[in-house]
């Protein structure tokens, strides 16, 4: 549905009945394998806490099967490339080795056994060396450091390590302790000289969050407290359901958010976010004096506006925006507004009025869709109270689920819906395009059915009736939903969409 | 205080007290309190700076967990720079904030203020007035300098023309401080200095 058919649509209420209509679109029918082997396709994993430690380390140890350093250097080495192995390998084998240490912060692990570690501790008494932390003077062995050859003492080790990682939040990036020292501190070094459990917990923490955010092929689920991880072979736009329930676009994060691209989407999340939508909103049912540009309400009926800026006060004319001196003893009805003068002024003021008023359109109907679908749940509540109704009049829990289907396939019929409205915002019109208002529009009036069956009617009529109605309806959605989205994908494959900057 | 903060300053302290720039009076450390959380530092102007011969007062505030947090040091004397709040004495210096590193002592903080005196960086300033000055008439900037280190640390530069504009607005009743900087905020200008003040 477009915003030019807005009012057509909604005098069409009776247009479709849905509930005989065999669309031959059933969910289970097979003309839409396609789309279907285009959904299970998409192979993915969801990694628990633990999972994701495990995966760290295979990765690690995928790449010590080839390059022969320690893990704790390949560590660091892969954070540096964001854990893209194939470029770890590629630079560590075509560039200059010493350059990819030095600018990944690790010490070249080949060069160290050739040049002996130099200790660089400024005052050092026979047989001990002093800490440049504490200034304690110890036997060399109480002493510890990194290749860098910077020693401190295994006390201040632990304080530095431990403000590094409670107060400052660095994890994988702790450097060394000396003053503008760049080598990194490895994981295996910090665990090993922090004494604190509660620290060791956080460092593990901090590790791995950055694996997973550097990670371009692990994605932490967006729902809140959720503490899973999605895992996948390659990126791309596609649904992934976390253990917790959510689904998500792997590429995106957003909610799942099919038939719209990420880019868009992106683009619409950042419109919608915009604080000067709000105030042109208000420039929508206001109008800009002539002359001096200040907003002016229509408060009667009279089209002779006296601007109310005290210092400008002009004259003008709320149908056409001319001066209103012209208009003379015509006060009733403007005749005026074909003259240049007049049309100018319009014109610069019905643009971005038509504009928006155009996003106004759209953005009414993509709130309505998630508002609605945030009632879905609570609709979720009152189903349960019906299936046990009805497991009480001897139907059995198998025979009973298609209820909780319905409304699954209710909340994804909203979900889409919602997001058609963001890809239509960007549409420019084509035929294809019109064939997809269609679609959206037969979707749209079969969703706001099945809705007000489930809503309402479903507690009026007797149990036996309920089931076939209740599934012919739900079966017309999902039917309309996947052709939707099957010609909006048939599309981006056949290039024939064509978006606007709006 | 934890230990090794304790340690640290104990030792530092004895350092400082025996460097060679304490036997040049260059710089110099003193305890404000008995359990090592509060000193009191001074550092002499350099020469060659319109600092020079002036002596500047520090507070040095040491942190529970010191030396792996830098020390909060501020300026007590009052001083026109670039770099430090002519209203609070705070500070803008690296060492202080995100490139401290736990092996840096208090006499390398003294050392760095006082070379921070010797060359202003305008491009990250704390005080913005002063930076501006700064950057667009070096010379009125370091004649307002040495005045304030003549004023607040003792320096040797006497400045009539300057000290006359001061008398002039506390015979209207504005007070010496903050006469001084007005006047020193709009170039000694004083009748823009006496718009500035009596307009708010
Ligand atoms: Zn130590
Ligand atoms: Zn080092
Ligand atoms: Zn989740
Ligand atoms: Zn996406």
């Amino acid at each position: 549905m477009n915003f030019e058919e807005e009012y057509m649509y909604e005098d069409s209420g009776n247009e479709t009945s849905g509930d005989d209509v065999d669309f031959g679109v059933e969910a289970d029918g097979c003309s839409h394998t396609n789309i279907q082997a285009y959904e299970e396709e998409y192979q993915f994993e969801v990694l628990s806490t633990e999972a994701i430690v495990q995966h760290m380390i295979d990765c690690i140890r995928d790449v010590n099967t080839v390059v022969q350093i320690p893990s704790t250097t390949t560590r660091i080495l892969l954070n540096y490339f964001n854990w893209d192995k194939e470029k770890l390998m590629e630079r560590y084998y075509d560039g200059n080795q010493d350059d990819l240490f030095k600018e990944a912060h690790v010490i070249n692990p080949f060069k160290k056994q050739t040049t002996p570690t130099k200790i660089k501790s400024s005052k050092k008494l026979s047989g001990t060396e002093e800490c440049d932390i504490c200034f304690m003077v110890l036997p060399p062995a109480e002493m510890t450091g990194l290749e860098c050859g910077h020693r401190f003492c295994y006390q201040c080790w632990n304080e530095y390590l431990t403000t590094k990682v409670m107060e400052e939040g660095v994890g994988q990036t702790i450097a060394c302790a000396a003053h503008n020292c760049p080598i990194l501190v490895d994981d295996q070094t910090v665990m090993r000289l922090v004494k604190d459990n509660r620290v060791r917990f956080k460092y593990q923490h901090l590790i791995t969050n950055s694996f997973v955010e550097c990670n371009r092929l692990l994605r932490w689920c967006p729902s809140p407290d959720c503490t899973y991880a999605v895992k996948v072979t390659y990126v791309d736009s596609r649904p992934v359901q976390c253990t917790c329930g959510h689904t998500f676009c792997f590429a995106c994060g957003e909610n799942w958010h099919d038939p719209v691209r990420c880019t868009i989407l992106r683009r619409w999340i950042k419109k919608c976010d915009d604080d000067s939508e709000t105030s042109n909103w208000i420039a929508a049912n206001t109008k800009e004096c002539p002359k001096c540009n200040a907003t002016i309400e229509k408060d009667g009926g009279c089209n002779h506006m006296i601007c109310k800026n005290q210092s400008c006060k002009a004259d003008f004319c709320w149908v056409c925006l001319g001066p209103w001196e012209p208009h003379g003893s015509s006060w009733y009805n403007c005749n005026r507004f074909d003259e240049d003068e007049a049309k100018a002024a319009r014109n610069a003021q019905e643009k971005s009025r038509a504009k928006l008023q155009r996003y106004l359109f759209y953005c009414n109907r993509y709130m309505n869709h998630m508002q609605s679908l945030r009632f879905e749940h609570k609709l979720y509540r009152s189903i349960k109270d019906k299936m046990e109704e009805m497991q009480q009049h001897n139907m059995s829990w198998i025979e009973v689920q298609f209820l909780k289907k319905a409304v699954d396939i209710l909340c994804e019929c909203r979900q889409a819906l919602m997001y058609t409205y963001v890809f239509a915002f960007y549409l420019k019109k084509t035929n294809q395009s019109v064939i997809f208002e269609d679609n959206q529009k037969d979707l749209e009036t079969a969703t706001e059915m099945l809705s007000e069956y489930l809503e309402r009617d479903i507690t009026q009529e007797n149990l036996i009736d309920i089931k076939q109605k209740v599934q012919d309806k739900y079966r017309y959605c999902d039917g309309r939903r996947k052709a939707l989205l099957e010609h909006v994908h048939e599309g981006y494959e056949k290039d024939w969409w064509q978006y606007s900057e709006t | 205080m934890a230990n090794i903060a304790t340690q640290r300053i104990k030792r530092e302290f004895k350092e400082v007290i025996k460097s060679e720039e304490v036997a040049k009076c260059a710089i110099r450390v003193q305890l404000v309190d008995d359990n090592y959380t509060e000193l009191k530092g001074e550092i002499a102007g350099p020469p060659d700076t319109p600092y020079e011969g002036g002596n500047f007062v520090l507070e040095i505030k040491v942190p529970e967990t010191y030396p792996f947090n830098p020390p909060k040091v501020r300026f007590i004397t009052k001083i026109w720079h670039p770099n430090i709040s002519s209203v609070t004495g705070a500070i803008c210096l690296d060492i202080l904030k995100d490139q401290w590193a736990a092996a840096m002592t208090l006499r390398t903080v003294l050392l760095s203020l006082q070379a921070l005196l010797s060359s202003a960086e305008p491009d990250d300033p704390q005080d913005a007035v002063v930076a501006k000055q700064y950057k667009d008439k070096l010379d009125m900037f370091e004649k307002t300098a040495r005045h304030w280190t003549h004023v607040y640390a003792g320096g040797p530069c006497y400045n009539q023309e300057f000290a006359d504009k001061i008398k002039r607005l506390e015979d209207m009743g504005v007070e010496e401080n903050q006469a001084r900087v007005a006047l020193s905020s709009y170039n000694w200008d004083l009748e823009r200095a006496t718009e500035q003040l009596f307009s708010s």
